[in-house]
């Protein structure tokens, strides 16, 4: 969800209508998917959220105002764009075919870039590269000074220590090896390149290096600075389309902004495209599908004037999409567009006609009568997390405790396979409130056995006060299980959180289910809890599965 | 009722006291002081305090606080009033002859302290003088000395026979002179401001306690052994103070927050929805790729989801399933969509992750054999989000989630359920349903509803399903609508929580005295 900033005053101009910027606020939220993340007064600059991340073209001001010019009326249909035959070609070797097989570039002329320009030109490439191009992996994008550059550029792949340069920001020529490692950038986007044994290199007809693709451009060429007014536009990547998009939404922008686009020439081994390729694309659209999927009754007139609204060519049946737009894989991504278009405020709501039986999850009622019957013991409910510290949880027999390998915190490093220790976390927070403290939690446990994690539904009971002891707890569990048909029986059992002759297995059928006891004394002083206690944790499935 | 008069009152009063009222009473006949009350009554400061202050709120009794200095003795004052000040055992040994310092200490068996003390107390009382002759230091009795060996010495006698505490404005000038003597001593005596308490009965104290002084002999508690003999027949209840605070229990409370999400439960069922539950350490195929979710989806990153250590990968996923979901991404599956063309990792898609949504339990109902359709389904469930916690943000948290399966539903209806949610949790008719995005539906909407206390708040997030989730779980396109509501917000308002963490409270005070809807 990118958020990008721009001045208000600048997409005025580029909308070519006057909206105050509380009207432009609920305009962003009612049909863009995007909201005013703040506005200063002082500096005009305003940063707008969005949504939407298959919708790259909007992540810049030129492509909101694009947008706002259809919803708004100023415009309609897919935006105008003039290209001038350029005579630039960039050379494509086949060595980058499998490392960072498509490239486009075309150049623009005509318009001093100033610092709000050339700062939103980095904006929307650091914006586009980061979330639609994966961090740079599947498309990265530079900006060079046309001047500067001897065409054609050669596009291709070196080995690592086969090229020298002076990267951005560096005073001393490196290889490429020693860019990944020694360069800041190198080091964040290097993972990209892992695994190649040659790296892409940008270069002019002198040799002189361009940009080493998709890390860091060349300090001499590949720097855009106040007062250029002629640049180049590249964008390498591992899918042709995403590259194509890249070039038509900055054609478009550069534009718009009255900048003169020229054509340039990819020359593959068998093929070549001419970039920008701005090639539309043909959905076929009928008012019946929009009437299925929204409940809007639309005839074909209409149905144009909301395609036209929304920013596409009508042809008949068919929404022609522009070439800033690259996100429609079905018609219903169109049929939404029209709905946006019509305004999601006008349209009628519906209510659900059918009769169906509404029903809880069937393990439900048991669980809450056991709740009921812990709350009518006078235990108080704790309800926890379900990730927990992995350092609390002891492994029981043959079962695994279920760990997060990217935990953030070690806080919430595993899944609980046990109530217990909560509660004795519980106990060991709460030393100055009132005793007796009888505290029960239901809720969710894991473990791992083989190859599967096993859940289950668990109850766990504790009762802390200066005469808590065994006798006590059997009771509750009588209490508990008797009223439900349910018969078991104690057999000693060892367990390493109760004093020993005074844990229990609590036993259903042949099964051990659960443990009984009074808490040692040694796991008490551990979490510094000053009062005897003592618990039952049981299984639940039994009682849940018929 | 009719209005009881004075005489009526004051003779129910009588009846009703307390048995310590009725203890404390006589004795306010005699003293006012709290003090002596105390003495004379032998009974405790605590008893005889709650019965006075019973007894003022009854209007039967006044008191009073009135401020007084007076006097105290110290360790050592409480030690000299029981035994011999060191300067009296000087004293008496110098009775019959001059003594060299070391034979007086060895009578007196007297520290180096006590000995200069009394040295320097006799000394001021020009009691004794050296026997300058002896080559020992030596000290003989004066005439006053001697004469105060015979009679005693004022300060012994103070200490001795003064009743302590003493009130220092009834000290006589010889006792004040006194008074100043000791108080250079250490810890002898000292002073102290005391607020003196004083209860005097009222008009109708002295009523009622004469009446008090007729009533029966009053019974505190029902006993078996009254019921067996029918003692009880005999028998006058002692009526109680029902205003007085009785001490607190802590009985069992269900947790607030899982109250609630019970409630959240009801109102579905009571909706005509049917709960669905999945599990909490989920695939990825069932919570995202299911869903329609590319698998290079940023949400999908390591910094986002959860991902497990071990086992690694679900070994149970439907394997025609899995290929058709697979086509989806890769070309559309058939419904006519481009699919989100990339190349699908099987590997990927059993990866094991802790579920992080709820729309796990959707992708898994529409995938089941018990499908109903129409059908309404709903899950309230635990998901994880790889988020720093904070008083906005837990790793751990509740979503509530579900479907809507009917022939001709579309986006109208969809509006339609979200402005039925509007109602049912936050009460209202004010509404705004705008679009936005979700991988798995198209189109897509959140609707805002002005919450009558918070104002507007995002409170759910609504779509058709895509066909292109659809038509791989289902096996065919019914139109359905997946929908997902924020119940975290609604929950703290209801219990009063400005920190989500809270939800999750592990205070035990705080649980037990929090608001049970």
């Amino acid at each position: 969800m990118p958020t990008i900033t721009f001045a208000y005053k600048d997409f005025q101009q580029l909308l070519g209508k006057k909206v105050s910027i509380e009207e432009f606020g609920d305009l962003l939220v009612l049909y863009a998917k995007a909201e005013v993340e703040s506005y200063d007064k002082r500096t005009d600059e305003v940063a707008v959220k969005l949504d939407d991340t298959n919708l790259p073209y909007t992540w810049c001001p030129e492509g909101l105002a694009r947008f706002f010019r259809g919803i708004l009326g100023q415009h309609n249909g897919i935006a105008k764009m003039k290209v001038s035959p350029g005579n630039y070609k960039v050379i494509v070797d086949d060595s980058v075919k499998n490392i960072r097989p498509y490239i486009t570039a075309f150049v623009a002329k005509g318009r001093k870039i100033d610092d709000y320009l050339l700062k939103q030109l980095v904006q929307m490439q650091e914006k586009f590269c980061e979330g639609y191009g994966r961090r740079r992996q599947k498309v990265s994008i530079g900006l060079y000074a046309h001047k500067k550059i001897t065409f054609p550029v050669h596009y291709k792949a070196v080995p690592p220590t086969a090229a020298k340069f002076i990267p951005l920001d560096f005073d001393k020529p490196v290889n490429l090896a020693e860019i990944l490692k020694q360069h800041p950038k190198g080091q964040q986007y290097g993972w990209i390149l892992k695994g190649f044994s040659n790296y892409p290199l940008l270069l002019d007809d002198k040799g002189e290096v361009l940009s080493f693709p998709p890390i860091i451009n060349s300090s001499s060429t590949g720097r855009l600075v106040v007062g250029d007014s002629e640049l180049l536009f590249e964008a390498t990547g591992t899918d042709e389309e995403s590259v194509n998009l890249a070039a038509s939404i900055f054609a478009y922008n550069l534009f718009e902004r009255g900048f003169e686009i020229f054509s340039a020439t990819m020359k593959y081994k068998g093929r070549s495209t001419t970039i920008p390729a701005l090639k539309t694309e043909k959905v076929k659209i009928t008012p019946q599908q929009v009437e299925q999927v929204t409940g809007l009754n639309v005839t074909s007139s209409s149905l144009s004037a909301l395609l036209q609204t929304a920013g596409y060519n009508a042809d008949g049946n068919n929404a022609i999409a522009p070439p800033y737009r690259a996100d429609i894989m079905h018609p219903v991504d169109v049929i939404e567009d029209v709905a946006i278009a019509y305004s999601f405020d006008k349209i009628a709501d519906e209510p659900l006609t059918s009769y169906t039986l509404g029903a809880k999850d069937k393990s439900v009622q048991m669980i809450n009568s056991l709740r009921k019957a812990a709350i009518g013991m006078e235990f108080q409910e704790i309800f926890s997390h379900i990730l927990t510290d992995k350092k609390t949880l002891a492994a029981a027999g043959s079962s695994k405790i279920v760990e997060v390998e990217n935990f953030m915190s070690e806080t919430y490093s595993a899944v609980r396979n046990s109530l217990l220790p909560q509660m004795l976390d519980v106990l060991s927070r709460n030393k100055h409130a009132d005793y007796p403290q009888k505290i029960f939690e239901e809720g969710i446990v894991a473990s791992a056995v083989g190859s599967k994690v096993a859940e289950s539904h668990s109850i766990v009971l504790v009762s802390a006060h200066s005469a808590a002891n065994f006798t006590e707890m059997k009771q509750y569990l009588s209490a508990m299980l008797v009223p439900l048909g349910a018969s078991f029986t104690i057999q000693p059992a060892e367990h390493p959180a109760f004093i020993k002759g005074r844990a229990g297995s609590i036993v259903v059928g042949k099964k051990s289910l659960g443990v009984i006891g009074e808490i040692s004394p040694a796991i008490l002083a551990k979490w510094g809890v000053e009062m005897p206690a003592a618990a039952i944790e049981l299984n639940l499935n039994f009682l849940l599965t018929d | 009722m009719t209005p009881a008069t004075a005489h009526d009152k004051n003779s129910e009063t009588a009846a009703a006291l307390h048995r310590l009222e009725k203890a404390v009473l006589p004795h306010l006949a005699k003293h006012s002081s709290v003090a002596e009350i105390i003495t004379t009554s032998k009974m405790q400061e605590v008893e005889v305090m709650r019965a006075l202050h019973w007894l003022q709120n009854k209007g039967l009794v006044k008191m009073t606080e009135v401020i007084e200095e007076i006097l105290l003795l110290g360790k050592n004052g409480q030690h000299y009033s029981k035994a011999l000040l060191p300067e009296v055992r000087f004293l008496n040994a110098l009775k019959n002859k001059p003594l060299a310092l070391s034979q007086i200490k060895k009578i007196t068996s007297m520290s180096d302290d006590e000995i200069g003390a009394s040295i320097g107390a006799l000394m001021r009382l020009r009691a004794i003088q050296h026997v300058s002759s002896e080559a020992e230091k030596t000290f003989g009795l004066s005439e006053a000395g001697k004469e105060m060996a015979r009679g005693g010495l004022k300060t012994q006698k103070f200490l001795s026979e003064k009743r302590f505490p003493a009130k220092v404005k009834e000290l006589s000038d010889d006792e004040k002179k006194i008074t100043t003597e000791l108080k250079m001593r250490k810890d002898i005596l000292f002073d102290e401001v005391v607020k003196n308490r004083t209860a005097v009965l009222t008009e109708d104290g002295k009523d009622v306690l004469k009446k008090a002084a007729f009533t029966r002999e009053t019974t505190d508690r029902l006993t078996p052994e009254m019921l067996v003999t029918g003692k009880w027949k005999n028998a006058a209840f002692r009526s109680y103070d029902l205003t007085a605070p009785a001490p607190r229990v802590f009985f069992g409370k269900p947790q607030p927050y899982r109250e609630f999400l019970e409630e959240v439960r009801e109102k579905f069922v009571s909706m005509g929805f049917e709960e669905m539950t999945g599990p909490i350490v989920e695939s990825e195929f069932w919570n995202m790729d299911a869903l329609f979710m590319p698998q290079f989806h940023s949400a999908r990153d390591i910094h986002d989801a959860y991902y497990i250590k071990e086992p690694k990968f679900a070994t149970d996923l439907p394997k025609e399933l899995v290929k058709k979901v697979k086509a989806a991404h890769e070309n559309g599956f058939g419904t006519g969509s481009k699919g989100w063309r990339y190349e699908f990792s099987e590997e990927k898609t059993s990866r094991l992750i802790m579920r992080s949504q709820t729309t796990a339990c959707s992708s898994r109902k529409l995938a089941s054999a018990d499908l109903k359709i129409p059908g309404k389904y709903f899950a309230i469930g635990r998901c994880f989000r790889y988020d720093v916690i904070d008083a906005k943000h837990l790793a751990d948290f509740n979503q509530v989630e579900g479907i809507v399966l009917e022939e001709g539903v579309n986006l109208r209806h969809m509006i339609g359920l979200l402005k039925l949610f509007a109602k049912e949790f936050c009460n209202t008719d004010k509404v705004k349903v705008v679009p936005s995005y979700f991988p798995f539906t198209e189109p897509s909407a959140a609707l805002y509803a002005k919450h009558p206390q918070l104002g507007w708040i995002e409170l759910a997030g609504a779509g058709v399903t895509r066909p292109e989730v659809t038509l791989p779980l289902v096996g065919k396109l019914v139109p359905n609508l997946t929908w997902g509501i924020g119940i975290d917000r609604i929950a703290m308002f209801k219990l009063g929580l400005n920190d989500i963490r809270e939800l999750f409270s592990h205070d035990l005070t705080f649980l037990r005295n929090a608001k049970v809807a």
